[in-house]
Parts: structure tokens; sequence; C-alpha cells
């Protein structure tokens, strides 16, 4: 090739390089060595859709806390998507301090890239710093009389429930049905039937109208009028409603907990500098204030003091299981959950008639 | 042109009736299909009226994300007005193989979809993609920082520069180019000093269409960027997030205020382009 | 909307004696050409070898894998509905603006223009609101035909006639503004009705952008996402489109199938516009 030709292209290539550098943010990072107030630090949050609220009351909480601890300010940036989504994004590069998710295997996922490292199971309550439990929204005065899981499956109904590739909570929701039915807490299917649940899926997926990309949007879907049931975590329903929508919640007989795990990204708080600031946030979250901001805001708290006082607002659920009834996330999701062999998309394409 | 004869056939009255027919279909498509939804965003962002929607888009979340969409289209603007120009010059003036499926492959933008050039570009810029380990030993960050939103609206932008460029360029000939050349000039200079000008409304047709499209990019942007708030929400973006939070008023206030603006850009091209004829 | 132009032959200018030209010319190519292996060509390979790296037996079998069959399918035979629908709407739209006067002529120019000012995701949200179950034509909709719109693929056929409105209209538009009228108005004085000029004069010269804006639109349609996202329910076998599908894969790390479902959109829309290049570019030259 020509050399005149290699510098056209050098310089094309520098050109559009260096265009696009310049576009990158300066990020400010790392605080100075000796304590004392240091310059301002940036920390980056990962969430999902769900608990946009509460970090929306907790950050500046945090950063007041902070600012009094050390003198240092902090500023956030947030980005809340669909929990798998959100995982999906912070393995492909983006470079989230913390993230908070809606189930462990969503951060499983960023600790086999190598992100995390140390053993954030190993905080307070595991690494989980919210609960949930599965349960149904439906509109003012339940006119299609949805009391439990059976009712879900009755002909003509129309529910909403997230998409499983995209949504933590769609995964819970799932759960939640195939554990109820294999409980035996579902009316007319029998426990520990694996094809009895299976059946019972199929006829609930039948009556699936929308699969949102996310929890939020979903229940948002749900909102402007579509659908008679929505799947949804109990929180997002009482979010709403605190919104000022008229929708009741439904909570069922026999539904999972809901767990909701948090931890710091070693590799980018170790690249930005940020990891006192990281680790302080997350252990600020399992702390008895943050858990009652939680509580406040439609979530449930693995805090036995915020369970005690907030008992009347989030009455036990008659049958009560975990991920553990599924042997964890590790066999939860392939058994369920893979793209290829699992019961859940053998499920939508049977209840398609294929 | 659009009057003649035909307008008055011979048919006198079974024909005008035939007519409003036609006209009557015609509006009644694009009512339901169009003016109604226009009609609806309309009723949802004045909901609470004018007021509401002032405040909502005086929002610094507001502001910041037109400000990262108006950047990135400039971006795009600059770029493809400077590059785009040459490959249009390239492809009309030179003979290479292969041209003809370059000239091809320049459409492929239009029909691409988002989210494929979102996949596309996280498999070349994301952490574990092509060039990802490259950019990271460079502290360049392109996936969900603002390169990866300009890669992407770049992409999706890459036509219109050069689809407006190239039949200008073909109208206007080599001989002004030649009489340059045999004066001692370089193609280099002859394009910036003879070509470039001649060819400027080709340019502002290009500009305005890449603008348009810039701002209404939205899943190319959401699957590269990640939709972080304060980082990489475009306007696209920031209407997403409202209507995940139930502002519905400040959603559809900035859909509002993107679409006057595209509207007014491609109408303009649009006028512009007849009164030039 | 331009559309691909013919390439005439360019006249090679004689450069005998200005080697000083050379420097120029390949510098210019190359830039160009490296501008367009960044953007263009370097994503576009990237995808093609992730989508065949278990080779031709490998994408082939995660094509037609039963959801990607599925949603594939649904994508073509929606844009297909909806090119047919547009072919005629937009022709009779371009005819009655050219042709007619009517009160609010400027303001249904304008309308054509809307949908490329408007962001999908907005489009998407608005037709729900509009259309929906929820909604009192909706609703009636499916009593009285048993039809669901939004969340079913009608609406899906919606939200694409929506974005691909002005496609055709504007393809046809010039060509009709341009037509000679002498082989019209020799009709006409021959006794021929307004009807049957159209069908036999005019039509048949508006075949070619016709065919040109229907393609278009049809590409411009498989690749639709923002609106379909919100409009089509997107329930695997029964609302999912090739785009969407894409997305799911590609969230829940079925790489090779999003590569894979990938490759055959983009193989469609290449092929549809080097379809497109070749109908302009055998349109018969007309005498100036």
């Amino acid at each position: 090739m020509n050399r005149k030709f290699v510098r056209g292209v050098g310089a094309a290539l520098a050109g559009m390089l260096l265009l696009a550098a310049c576009r990158a943010p300066a990020n400010s990072g790392a605080p100075t060595a000796a304590g004392g107030s240091a310059a301002p630090i940036k920390l980056i949050l990962g969430a999902y859709t769900t608990p946009r609220e509460a970090y929306g009351e907790l950050l500046p909480l945090f950063a007041a806390q902070w600012l009094a601890q050390t003198g240092q300010t902090v500023t956030f940036e947030e980005s809340y998507l669909g929990s798998s989504a959100q995982s999906r994004a912070v393995v492909e590069g983006f470079e989230a301090d913390v993230v908070a998710l809606s189930l462990e295997t969503d951060v499983t996922r960023i600790v086999n890239a190598g992100l995390i490292t140390h053993d954030w199971k190993a905080a307070p309550y595991d690494g989980i710093v919210s609960d949930s439990v599965v349960a149904f929204a439906v509109r003012a005065g339940n006119p299609k009389n949805v009391q439990d899981w059976a009712d879900l499956g009755q002909a003509g109904l129309e529910i909403l429930t997230p998409n499983p590739q995209t949504s933590g909570g769609a995964m819970w929701n799932i759960l939640a049905l195939y554990g109820a039915a294999l409980r035996g807490q579902v009316a007319g299917v029998a426990a520990n039937d694996d094809a009895a649940a299976q059946a019972f899926l199929e006829a609930v997926l039948r009556n699936v109208t929308v699969l949102d990309k996310g929890a939020r949007e979903s229940i948002v879907n749900y909102e402007s009028g579509v659908g008679d049931v929505a799947i949804t975590y109990e929180n997002e329903v009482l979010t709403g409603q605190q919104a000022g929508q008229d929708y009741e919640l439904v909570i069922p007989t026999s539904s999972i907990l809901i767990q909701n795990p948090a931890a710091v990204v070693d590799t980018y708080v170790d690249k930005h500098g940020t990891r006192a600031v990281a680790e302080a946030f997350v252990a600020f979250l399992a702390t008895t204030e943050a858990q009652r901001i939680f509580a406040k805001h439609g979530l449930r708290s693995p805090d036995p003091v915020v369970q005690g006082e907030t008992a009347g607002q989030y009455p036990a659920v008659a049958d009560q299981f975990d991920i553990n009834f599924f042997g964890g996330w590790a066999e939860a999701t392939p058994k369920y959950f893979d793209a290829e062999h699992g019961l859940y998309y053998a499920a939508i394409a049977a209840a398609q008639g294929q | 042109m659009s009057q003649s004869q035909l307008a008055a056939p011979p048919d006198g009255a079974g024909t005008r009736w035939g007519r409003r027919l036609l006209i009557g279909v015609v509006w009644a498509y694009a009512a339901l299909l169009v003016v109604a939804p226009v009609a609806a965003l309309l009723a949802g962002a004045f909901r609470e009226g004018l007021g509401a929607i002032v405040a909502a888009l005086a929002q610094p979340e507001v502001l910041a994300s037109f400000t990262l969409t108006l950047r990135i289209a400039l971006v795009a603007v600059v770029v493809h007005g400077v590059f785009g120009s040459m490959v249009a010059w390239v492809l009309v003036r030179h003979r290479f193989r292969g041209r003809a499926w370059l000239n091809a492959l320049i459409d492929l933008p239009f029909a691409v979809s988002a989210v494929v050039v979102g996949y596309m570009l996280l498999l070349v810029f994301g952490r574990t993609g092509l060039l990802g380990p490259l950019l990271a030993s460079w502290n360049i960050q392109v996936a969900f920082a603002v390169p990866g939103l300009v890669l992407a609206t770049l992409f999706v932008t890459l036509p219109f520069m050069i689809r407006e460029l190239m039949p200008v360029i073909e109208a206007f000939g080599p001989e002004q180019g030649q009489a340059a050349a045999t004066l001692g000039a370089s193609e280099w200079q002859t394009f910036w000093w003879v070509t470039f000008p001649a060819l400027r409304w080709g340019f502002v047709y290009g500009l305005g269409l890449t603008l348009a499209r810039a701002l209404g990019e939205f899943g190319a942007v959401l699957v590269v960027g990640g939709g972080i708030q304060g980082r990489t929400d475009t306007a696209t973006i920031f209407i997403f997030h409202a209507l995940e939070e139930r502002q519905y008023v400040g959603a559809y206030s900035v859909a509002l205020v993107l679409g006057l603006v595209s509207l007014v850009l491609v109408t303009s091209i649009d006028v512009v382009r007849r009164r030039v004829k | 909307m331009s559309v691909a132009t013919a390439l005439p032959p360019a006249p090679r200018p004689a450069r005998a004696g200005a080697p000083a030209a050379h420097w120029g010319r390949w510098g210019l190519r190359g830039t160009a050409l490296a501008y367009l292996a960044v953007l263009l060509l370097i994503p576009l390979a990237v995808i093609f070898r992730d989508g065949l790296r278990e080779g031709l037996g490998g994408l082939w079998d995660a094509v037609r894998a039963p959801a990607a069959w599925s949603a594939l399918t649904l994508t073509l035979w929606t844009a297909a509905v909806m090119a047919v629908i547009n072919a005629v709407m937009g022709t009779l739209t371009a005819y009655v603006q050219e042709r007619f006067t009517f009160p609010g002529q400027s303001v249904l120019n304008a309308l054509i223009d809307l949908p490329l000012a408007i962001p999908t995701l907005v489009t998407g949200v608005m037709l729900v609101v509009l259309y929906g179950p929820q909604t009192a034509i909706g609703s009636w909709v499916q009593e009285v035909f048993g039809l669901r719109i939004i969340f079913a693929p009608p609406g899906i056929i919606l939200a694409l006639l929506f974005v691909t409105y002005p496609f055709v209209v504007r393809a046809v538009q010039p060509v009709l503004a341009g037509l000679d009228h002498d082989e019209e108005e020799a009709a006409a004085t021959l006794g021929a009705g307004a009807r049957l000029i159209f069908w036999r004069v005019t039509l048949p010269a508006l075949a070619v952008p016709i065919a040109t804006g229907t393609l278009l639109s049809f590409a411009r349609a498989i690749g639709e996402f923002g609106a379909i996202a919100i409009v089509a329910g997107n329930i695997p076998f029964k609302s999912q489109t090739a785009a969407v599908y894409v997305l799911g894969a590609v969230e829940s790390e079925n790489r090779l199938a999003a590569s894979a479902v990938s490759i055959v959109m983009l193989a469609i829309a290449f092929t549809l516009v080097r379809v497109v290049d070749w109908l302009q570019h055998r349109r018969p030259e007309r005498a100036e």
C-alpha cells in the first residue's frame, strides 16, 4: 500500500480517536492520601429498577453522613436497569463502584467476570440489603377476585409479568410460582409433581399479555390500564400506591422471599480510588437506619429490629420459602432459565402451542 | 406542478365525489395513524398546563440530557460533514474494486435495527470486545460512556450526509476540478476551495437530516450507553426513565420538544429543497 | 428521504502532468475508507465473525431455534403486510397531495414528515395509550372483531405503519409531480376517464418509486425496535419480533443466537438495499 494512503488512514483514525477521547468524562476519583477534607468523590451505583425511590432517599443521607464523618463530598451517579441487564452492563464495561441488584445470580455473574474478588456474602445478612415477596397487583376492588396462585390460571385473565431474560423480578416471579406449586400450595396442583407444576406454569403463561423489560416497566404498564393482574414485587405495588395509584396488593398464601444483594465491585473501586467510600456505603445500607428507609419505601428488611417495627406493615406470608428451596441460584438458574433447556422456556413455548 | 387539467376531468360531478372519497380516505388514514398519537402526546404533555411543562423542562436533569444529545448530534454532524463528504467524493469520482459494494453498504444503517447496532458496538468496544483490552490499557472508556453514544449515533446517521452529497457532486461535474488541476492544484486543494463551496446545499440537507436522526436515536444508545443518569442519558433515554418514574408530564414535554425540533428541521429541508430547485 | 443513487461511470480527468494530485488522491481515499472501516466495516465484520464462530451450520441451527425462527417469521410477515398497506396508502396520499387541491393540504404535508421527528419510544407509548386493550377503541375492536390490536401483531403493523409513513409518499411525490403530462392528456382527449388514466398511464410510471419506497419501508420495519418493544407484547412465539429477540438473547448471554439473528436481519436489509439500488439504476433515463 501507498505510504500516503497509510498516512491518510492513520490521520483519520487518530482524529476519530482523539474526538472520542475528548468526550470521555474527566473521572475525578482518588481522595488525597491523608484523611481530612479531600477532593470531592463520585460513586457510581448500578441498581435494578425497583428501589429507585429508596435510593433517592438513601443516597443524600449517606452523602450527608460521609461529609460529617470525613469532610469529603460524595456525589452519586445512578443507573437503574433490569437486574440482569444491569449485571451484564457491568460485565461489559459499565464501571459501577457499587451494584445493588435484584438477585444473587446477577452478582455472581460479576464475580465470575473477575470484577468482584472479595467475599461479598461475608457482609451482614449475607450481603442482602433488602427483601420483598412476590405478590399480585389487582385493580381496585379486585373485580376478577384474584386471591391466590390458582386464580391466575383462569381463562380470559390478562396477566403482566416481566421478561426473565432481562428482568430479575421476572425470575423471582417464575420461581415463586414453581415453588408454590411444588409445595402443594396451589389448589388443583399436586405437590412435588414437576409435570403438574409445569402444566400450571403453562396455563398462567398463556394468560400473559406483555413481557416488559423490567419490573418497573411492567408495573407502569399495568398502571396505564393494561391487564387484570400484575405479578410483581410487593414493594413495587407499595411504591406505586405511595405514588397515588389505586391498585390493591394481594399476597398469595405461598410466596418466595426475594432477597436483594448489594456489593462493592473491586476492580472498579480500585481503578477509581473509591474503595473507602464504596465500602462505607455498602456497610451503611446494612445499618438499621438505612433499613428503616428501605422499609419506608415498601421493602422488607433482613434486620430483625426493623422487622419487628414493621410487622404490621408487612404481614408474614403463610408459606414463605426462599431460593434454598431450589438448592440456591446455582441450581435454579440452569434448571429453569437456561436459554436452551430451561423449564421456563419450555413452558412459554408450550403455552404458545409449540 | 401539482395542478393539471386532470383536476377537472370531463366526467364532472361523479368524479368530484370520487375525489372527495379519496381525499377522505387519505385524511382518515392520516388521522388514525399520525394525528391521533400526536394529539395524545400533546394532551399528555399539557395535562397539567403550560406551567408544568416549563417546570419539567427546566429540571437540571432535562437540561443536561438535552445538552448531551446536542453535543452528540454536533459531533455527528461535524464528523459526517468532514469524512462523509470525502466518502461521497471518493465514491463518485474514484474507481476501485469493491466500490459498488461499499456504496450499497452505506445504505445499511437505514435498515439496521438499533439493538443490532448497540450489540455490534459492544462486540467491538465493550470490555470483553475486540478493542476492549486495548481501550482499557489506554484508559479510554467507550461502552457505557459518551464515546459509545457518539459511535452509535455516528453509525445510524452515516448515510445521510453521503447520500445528500453524492448527487450534488455528480451534478457538479469534474470540469471545474479539472480546471483547478491544470492550474496546479492538488486534489485536496481542489476539494476544499472549489468543490466544497459548490456543494453547500447538499451539506445543508445532510446536516439537517443527520441532526434530526441523531436527536431521536434511542435503542442503540440504550444498549451501548446503559442509560446512566447524569452520564449517558440522552434526551430519549431521559424520556424512557421519566416514564418509569411516572413523571409523565416531563416525559411528554421532552418528547414534544424533540419532536418539534426534528419536525422543523425536516420540513425546513423540504421547503428549502423546493425553493432551491 | 434520500435513497441509493445510481453511479454513472465517473469520467477520469486527464492528469498527465500532475503528479502532486497522486498524494491527494490516495490520502483522500485512505481517509474515506478508514472512516468507513471504523464506523461500518469493523462492526459488521465483528458480528459476522461472532455469528459464524461455530460455522455456517452453527449459525443455521441458532436461526432455526424455534423462538428465533418464530421471531423472524413474525417480523417478516408483519413487515410485509405493513409494506402492502403502505404501498397503497402511500401512493394514494401522494396522488391526492399532488393532483388535487383541498383545504389543509400543507398541514397534511407536514403530517407526512411527522413520524420521522417523533422518537420511536414515544410512538410506542402513544399507541398503547390510544389503542391499548384498556381503551374504548381497543376493547371495541376486541369485542366486535375478536382482534387485539396492541400487544398483538396488528399493533406491530400499526407501529410500523406509523414509522414508515413518509417512505412511499416521499418517494412517489416528486416523480408524480415531475411526470410528463403528455400521455395523460392524450388519453384524456381520447375520452379516457380519470380512473382509467390513473391505472393505465400514471400508475405504471410510478412503479419504480412505489417499489423503492415500499422496499425501503420494509427494510426499515425489520429493524424497528423502540416502538415495537412497547407495543408488541414481546411474548416469545406470539408477539416477539427479531429485534426484541436479539435484545433478549444479548441480555441472557445467548451470544450466538444474538449474532446469528442479527446477521440474518443484516443480510435481509442489505439485499433489500441492493434491490432498491438496482431498481433506481435501471430506470430508463428520461430525455431532459
